[in-house]
């Protein structure tokens, strides 16, 4: 598991409105070459934000997203 | 000499619009009852004419997040943006009908950092850093239409583990209080967050409070015992969701031995409100 990993994720999805764009549109494309571990990226594609909290995802993250964001 | 003026602390996300979607009615009557307390907590700060109002606050993981996440910040420089969020969502939304620029108190927030450099306080700074809710929705609520004095936004890093210590930023406080003292400045200092909230920062337990624990703290800042607050850590304040304390054991360090008043404490699933101010000599 990888903190960082997940939460720069996060974070470019809350702030980069393109890249949102981007993996709104098609979430396998948009996570090519982002270093995610197998259960990291499986639940990116499956925008689990609670499975992505329980794996580090930092809760206001989770919470704040557009469009992608858990109540 | 300088002097501090007022001391308050404030639960920060101050938006009926959000509570009503969040709780229901009650959330919406909760909420505003507390800025009612805050507002008129702001009429008593403004009737001082400081010349600066300090904010203690965190950041939600807008400004600084992940190239650095500072334990301690002091933003610099002449003025302060907002926060700026593409179609925000939840507490990112009450951010979005307020000014986009604010006027820093720039001699005392250098004065804060060098000085803290000085006594042994490693202060992160930044000149460029957003702020958001957690600052200025207290601030808003406090002044209404009136102007804004110029603030000094200092951050604490209170959700991005390891936090600094309840008793390192007591002692910031108290490093704060003794640039003020030294100062030609009358100052408000705010801190805001809180009470118990988000436990674990799991979202299964958003919607769970620690009433108790809240009521501990409260009774301990208003007999003016900080000492068992020193003991606080990281694990206790993360299992009740008091994460945001931190912010306010900067305020308690610069105000110690003074005692607090309850202005207001309500509870709500979601998060405890509360508005509480210090009894200054």
């Amino acid at each position: 598991m990888s903190r960082y990993a997940i939460n720069s994720l996060l974070y470019r999805l809350k702030k980069e409105p393109e890249f949102r764009a981007r993996f709104i549109a098609d979430p396998a494309a948009a996570l090519e070459g982002v270093d995610l571990s197998e259960p990291e990226r499986a639940a990116f594609l499956a925008r689990d934000m609670r499975k992505i909290n329980a794996l580090g995802g930092y809760l206001h993250l989770v919470m704040s997203i557009p469009g992608l964001a858990a109540h | 000499m300088g002097k501090i003026v007022f001391a308050g602390a404030m639960s920060h996300v101050l938006d009926p619009d959000y509570y009503e979607r969040a709780c229901g009615a009650v959330g919406r009557r909760t909420v505003e009852a507390v800025m009612a307390e805050i507002a008129k907590m702001g009429e008593r700060f403004s009737a001082k004419k400081a010349d600066a109002l300090i904010v203690v606050a965190d950041d939600h993981l807008n400004a600084f997040s992940f190239n650095a996440v500072p334990a301690l910040c002091v933003r610099i420089g002449r003025h302060v943006q907002r926060m700026v969020q593409d179609h925000a969502e939840a507490f990112d939304k009450v951010l979005d009908h307020m000014p986009e620029r604010y006027p820093l108190h720039e001699e005392l927030a250098n004065s804060i950092l060098e000085q803290g450099i000085q006594a042994g306080f490693d202060l992160a700074l930044s000149w460029e850093a957003p702020v958001d809710h957690a600052f200025l929705s207290p601030v808003n609520t406090m002044h209404g239409t009136r102007p804004i004095p110029p603030l000094v936004p200092i951050w604490v890093n209170c959700f991005v583990a390891p936090q600094p210590t309840a008793r390192r930023c007591f002692a910031f406080g108290r490093h704060i209080a003794n640039v003020v003292a030294k100062s030609p400045w009358n100052v408000g200092i705010i801190a805001t967050g809180g009470l118990s909230h988000f436990p674990e920062l799991s979202l299964p337990r958003v919607g769970e409070t620690d009433t108790v624990f809240d009521r501990k703290l409260v009774h301990w800042m208003e007999n003016g015992e900080h000492e068992p607050l020193l003991e606080l850590t990281a694990d206790e304040l993360d299992k009740a969701g008091e994460h945001e304390f931190l912010n306010w054991m900067v305020l308690l360090g610069a105000v110690t031995p003074a005692r607090a008043d309850v202005r207001y404490f309500g509870e709500l699933r979601r998060i405890n409100m509360a508005a509480v101010e210090w009894r200054l000599g």
